[in-house]
């Protein structure tokens, strides 16, 4: 099992240079087959798994008998590398009809093997991240997602775009201080790495340590304060955005607080407190900003922000002690990652065909790309939470969860009264711009659409299924 | 007189003859009072041998005569005839003042070496603290002084504070490493002095506050 | 392998010595470019032995005592034979550009080999000398060696840096003359015997002993003086200067092996102040000096427009960050400092070179000016960006791991504080050089720029450099973890 998580984190790393160096016309079949690869690594280990369950943490690098990266293999490890190579597969596939001279928006000319080069290191090391047991193997790869996303936000290499590219990395450098400091502290205090170490501290170091973790988690899933480089991220290519709010980057932040809170027995529930309401808080605010954006790319954007909240929320319910709060947020992990991709992966084809990405210009996508319509639809859903679709059923645990932990904690009580209000608001204005968007006659700018390629419609249509099957995956393997 | 009074006396003779080669304006004659001044220098090696019965500080003095009084000086006034007798205009300090200040540096000084206790030290303390002080009036005239040469002037007066200090506390140090100190301290002269020409060359002029090209 | 025991530390200072004449003495280029690489060849390959003998556990004793190399030494040779090596393979591209442009002439060339070598030899004296007047002797050297090499061109801003960088480093060297000579005298206080009172490893074994007043102000003399000649904050404003300035290899030079050698001058007395007076005071001052000099730093590379002098100044503030490793103390920060000098040595000589390749192909420095390197020049484009992303210690390169390290031993010092501002110091510098390769790495080209990379001669050693930097970010060597445990050791108790 080892050798399939190995190959999650090593496979795309190893093709990341490769491509470079391969004659442009290979470039998109070799990166293919090197994130399929890593993806069929994830499914074998994620097979494995489910059939033997056996949670294990093995230590890799040694120097001077301290371990600085080991691999721990664990349900929430399992079935978010899945995730990461899942979509990192298919963004690669996406990619490989959406990078080309055809494209309405931006007819992309040069620099594909740099794109895919960034794409596949940034597979790699979600993939690193993902299955780190120690603080500094995720410090190290938190790092190496922010440098590998700074590459392919600014990749169209315009004056906008770089500095967009600017903020995503100095912002999330800059909150990853928070991680620089949890890691040394925590070294220096029990002379070890592993994230389990955190149970030695005392609670005045656990304070210290999971403080530094959350502002570092803050920086990269965009929450407040932190937040302002994240809409600006969107001027990436769309399959980057996809790939940057559904799989990687922002689930790096959550990731790594659910990993720090799972492997120690108890936190302090200041720092339980302080994630909840700052979590409410950017909810809040991400909801806000809904209402003034009429660019579809945008919107996605602060609905990423709000949903990390749920998940952010949910992770400091569990604190307080709820089992069925933590899974609940490794469940919108996992489905969050594949409505989000299906709903950015709709945005960049309709931007693909018919050159813009403006709600207000889009009608009846249904009637005339029905495949894209259809996808429209089922990422809605599963964002606002409707059953069947995969939404319904984390933010479903998320909320039961609160209110039982709220029965004794008022003050999560009132959060989480919040945030249904929120989730109803949030669906009621999805809602309306479905019913604009994909219903009725064609717009102009949609009756002139071109067909989308072949590798475009496959994801869609691979995406809307796991939208409605994922939390399936979830929940029997958090059984 | 003794031989630790001889010395000290000399000491004081030092810090005047330092304080004419900082005064001095006219370079050429700044040059021969540095070389009066490491006559002192070696008049200070002569008795420190004679009265502490330092064998080596007799080659000490023999090439501190050569490096020092003679050598030092002609690089600088060879240097002084391929750029022209210099002159330093507007003094950056008054005399009063710097008078003051070297005597604020001698009192310094004297506080810094109070807390040393070693054998070879006791005695000459005052001598001591004349050539830390002297080593500080180096300083002040590279801070102080606009002119190139100058500075390299003050770069020599440090050095002779030094090697005070060196013949001084460690008179019995081996050859080789005083060779060594020695070399270098003509070789830095020395390629001072062909850079300071090269400036001349290139910019007309040894004034360092005209060199402002490289900034921030 | 042949056995040559301690005539290694004859051949060493040999090596470049005699290569040094005949490049003197020659005035073919093809013939002077044959001699040079054998010669650096031969140093690295020297070095690389001794690194071997060393690792033997053998402790190198020769000339009465005089030439010594221990776990401290093998690591400075090494940079020295390693990096000296490829920074001197580079020159050899770069002049030839002179050459052909008609900047310089053979005979120009022939004495720039000659002087690399006399330098290479100073420096390696400095490393292997035991007695710490002979060290101080050779450090100042080294100043008058490199001097020719940083004035190589005749412009007058290059005439302006040279005296500036002879004036600023003698004066600092005098200083440290007066901390040798105090540490001398209060040796010779205890032990009445000239010759092992200049010995270090004397020194080192009755450090306990010495007068701790005046070992407090040897050692504050010490750390102004080389620390003028390393470029520590205030004394550093002869640096900018002289490495803009200086040709782009020798300014890699000055900045990858140079600066160490100097660096490890002060490492000599850090044991003996340690063992002389505690902790506290050579480590307050060592963290002052440290953190001073990251946070000007900071700020003029972030002002500056220049690129080479902002990674000049950027090598002030890694200077900052080993001072701060040093100040933070304990096995882990002076291992934290030791690894970030071999770290940052690999770093800014690469980054140097590369810049000498950029500054070539723009015809200007002016970081305003520069753009779309990555099209224009891929390769070059590349390794500098490499390099910056190093530089400023983000993974997976070596410096990421030497500056979480000093981070670390800085909070097992109890210097929370401090540490945090250290953070953000480094975040600022990080800023600043993210928006330089924004800015001129990425985007687009000027239009009537021509694109095409430069000679293989003039990348060949960036890629070298580039793998050694990023192989150890993941990876450090049995032999070489050994070696810096060994001089950890070294600095921390003598043996």
């Amino acid at each position: 099992m080892i050798w399939y998580a190995l190959g999650s984190i090593l496979l795309p790393v190893l093709g990341s240079p490769l491509v470079l160096f391969l004659p442009e016309r290979h470039v998109k079949k070799a990166s293919q087959i090197f994130s399929f690869l890593a993806f069929t690594s994830g499914l074998l280990l994620l097979i494995a798994f489910a059939f033997n369950r056996a949670s294990f943490t093995r230590e890799l690098v040694t120097l001077n008998g301290i371990n600085y990266y080991g691999v721990t293999i664990d349900t929430l490890s399992v079935l978010v590398n899945f995730m990461v190579v899942f979509l990192g597969w298919l963004i690669c596939t996406y990619s490989a009809g959406y990078m080309s001279p055809d494209n309405k928006e931006h007819p992309i000319k040069e620099g594909v093997p740099r794109f895919y080069a960034l794409m596949l290191l940034f597979i790699g090391s979600m993939a690193g991240v993902v299955f780190s047991s120690t603080l500094l193997g995720l410090l190290f790869f938190f790092e190496m997602t922010g440098l590998c996303s700074w590459g392919l936000i600014g990749f169209y290499g315009d004056q906008k775009s770089r500095n967009s590219a600017l903020w995503a990395i100095i912002l999330t450098h800059t909150a990853a201080l928070g991680l620089y400091v949890a890691t040394a502290y925590l070294y220096v205090n029990t002379g070890s790495f592993s994230v389990t170490a955190l149970n030695k501290l005392t609670d005045a170091g656990k304070t210290i340590a999971f403080t530094g973790i959350l502002i570092a988690c803050w920086g990269k899933s965009a929450q407040l304060p932190f937040h302002p480089w994240l809409p600006r991220a969107m001027v990436a290519p769309t399959p980057v955005s996809a790939y940057l709010h559904a799989a990687s980057m922002v689930k790096v932040g959550v990731y790594i607080f659910a990993r720090t809170v799972l492997a120690t027995g108890s936190v302090p529930q200041v720092i339980g407190q302080a994630g909840a309401i700052m979590a409410v808080v950017t909810m809040i605010y991400g909801f806000i900003m809904y209402f003034p954006q009429d660019d579809m790319k945008r919107l996605l954007a602060y609905s990423t922000i709000t949903q990390l909240s749920y998940i952010f929320l949910a992770i400091s319910i569990s604190i307080y002690g709820s089992r069925m709060a933590f899974n609940g947020a490794v469940a919108h992990i996992f489905n969050h990652a594949f409505a989000k991709g299906l709903f950015f992966l709709v945005a960049g084809t309709l931007s693909y065909t018919t050159g813009t990405r403006l709600l207000s210009r889009l009608k009846g996508i249904l009637n005339k790309i029905p495949v894209v319509g259809l996808g429209y639809i089922a990422a809605a859903m599963a964002i606002a939470g409707v059953p069947p679709f995969n939404g319904f059923f984390s933010k479903f645990m998320i909320i039961i969860s609160g209110f039982e932990i709220g029965r004794h904690y008022p003050l999560i009580l009132a959060l989480i009264i919040v945030t249904v209000i929120e989730s109803v608001g949030s669906f009621i204005w999805f809602l309306k711009w479905m019913g604009a968007n994909v219903l009725g006659a064609p717009s102009e700018v949609v009756a002139s659409a071109a067909e989308p390629p072949l590798a475009i419609k496959f994801v869609l249509a691979v995406l809307m299924i796991m939208t409605l099957i994922s939390q399936y995956i979830v929940l029997f393997l958090l059984s | 007189m003794s031989g630790t009074s001889v010395v000290n006396a000399l000491a004081v003779l030092l810090i005047l003859t330092s304080m004419l080669v900082v005064e001095t304006r006219k370079l050429r004659r700044a040059a021969y009072m540095y070389s009066i001044q490491s006559l002192v220098l070696v008049a200070i090696f002569l008795s420190l041998a004679v009265f502490m019965q330092a064998e080596p500080l007799y080659i000490w003095s023999i090439t501190a005569l050569i490096t020092k009084t003679f050598l030092v000086p002609y690089l600088i006034i060879r240097t002084l005839k391929t750029v022209g007798n210099q002159e330093e205009e507007g003094p950056a300090l008054e005399t009063s003042s710097s008078i003051f200040l070297a005597v604020g540096l001698v009192a310094l000084s004297f506080v810094i070496v109070e807390p040393f206790h070693m054998h070879a030290v006791l005695k000459l303390k005052v001598a001591l603290a004349v050539s830390i002080a002297h080593f500080l009036l180096g300083l002040l005239c590279i801070l102080a002084r606009r002119n190139a040469l100058k500075q390299i002037l003050g770069y020599c007066l440090m050095e002779n504070g030094s090697h005070l200090t060196l013949a001084i506390m460690a008179y019995n140090a081996p050859e080789t490493v005083e060779i060594g100190i020695l070399t270098d301290a003509v070789f830095a002269v020395l390629i001072m002095t062909i850079i300071a020409r090269r400036l001349f060359k290139v910019f007309g002029t040894l004034d360092t506050d005209k060199f402002t090209l490289l900034k921030g | 392998m042949i056995e040559v025991g301690e005539n290694i530390l004859f051949y060493l200072p040999a090596v470049p010595l005699g290569t040094a004449l005949l490049a003197f003495g020659i005035r073919s280029r093809r013939m002077v470019e044959v001699v040079h690489f054998a010669g650096i060849s031969s140093v690295a390959l020297l070095s690389l032995l001794l690194v071997q003998y060393v690792l033997r556990g053998q402790t190198l004793l020769a000339l009465d005592g005089m030439l010594y190399a221990d776990g401290l030494t093998a690591l400075l040779v090494l940079i020295i034979g390693v990096v000296g090596f490829l920074d001197g393979f580079y020159s050899i591209g770069y002049l030839r550009h002179d050459l052909a442009q008609g900047q310089v002439d053979a005979k120009g060339a022939c004495f720039y080999y000659g002087f690399y070598h006399l330098l290479l030899l100073t420096m390696v004296l400095a490393a292997i000398s035991n007695n710490i007047a002979i060290m101080w002797v050779a450090i100042e050297a080294t100043t008058l060696g490199s001097a020719f090499l940083v004035g190589f061109y005749k412009h007058k801003t290059a005439a302006e840096a040279v005296w500036k960088y002879v004036l600023i480093c003698s004066v600092g060297l005098a200083f440290a003359l007066y901390g040798t000579i105090l540490t001398y005298s209060s040796a010779f206080a205890v032990v009445q015997d000239a010759h092992r009172a200049m010995l270090w490893t004397e020194l080192v074994g009755m450090a306990r002993g010495l007068d701790p007043q005046v070992m407090k102000l040897a050692f504050v003399f010490i750390l102004i003086g080389y620390g003028a000649k390393v470029g520590l904050v205030p004394m550093h404003t002869w640096l900018p200067d002289t490495y803009s300035e200086a040709p782009s290899p020798v300014s890699a030079l000055l900045s990858g092996v140079l600066m160490k050698c100097v660096l490890f001058g002060i490492l000599r007395y850090y044991p003996i102040t340690l063992q002389a007076v505690g902790k506290e005071f050579p480590q307050t001052l060592l963290l002052i000096f440290g953190l001073l000099s990251v946070g000007v730093a900071a700020f003029f590379i972030l002002v500056q427009n220049d690129i080479k002098r902002k990674l000049a100044y950027s090598s002030v503030e890694h200077v900052g960050i080993i001072a701060t490793g040093l100040g933070a103390g304990g096995p882990l920060g002076i291992l934290a400092a030791l690894f970030h000098v071999i770290n940052h040595s690999l770093t800014k000589s690469l980054l140097f070179c590369t810049v000498g390749n950029v500054a070539r192909k723009y015809g200007t420095r002016d970081a305003q000016k520069i753009r779309g390197m990555l099209k224009v020049a891929p390769f070059t484009g590349f390794m500098f960006m490499a390099g910056l992303l190093a530089v400023v210690g983000a993974p997976p390169f070596s410096i990421f791991v030497s500056e979480f390290m000093t981070l670390a031993a800085g909070l097992q010092g109890g210097y929370f504080w401090p540490m945090i501002l250290f953070l953000v110091l480094l975040v600022i510098v990080f800023v600043a050089f993210i928006i330089l390769i924004s800015d001129t790495v990425l985007g687009f080209p000027p239009e009537d720029l021509p694109r095409g990379d430069a000679g293989w001669l003039c990348l060949l050693p960036l890629g070298i450099l580039f793998l050694l930097m990023a192989g150890l970010g993941i990876h450090v060597p049995a032999p070489l973890n050994q070696l810096l445990q060994g001089a950890v050791s070294v600095v921390l108790g003598g043996k």
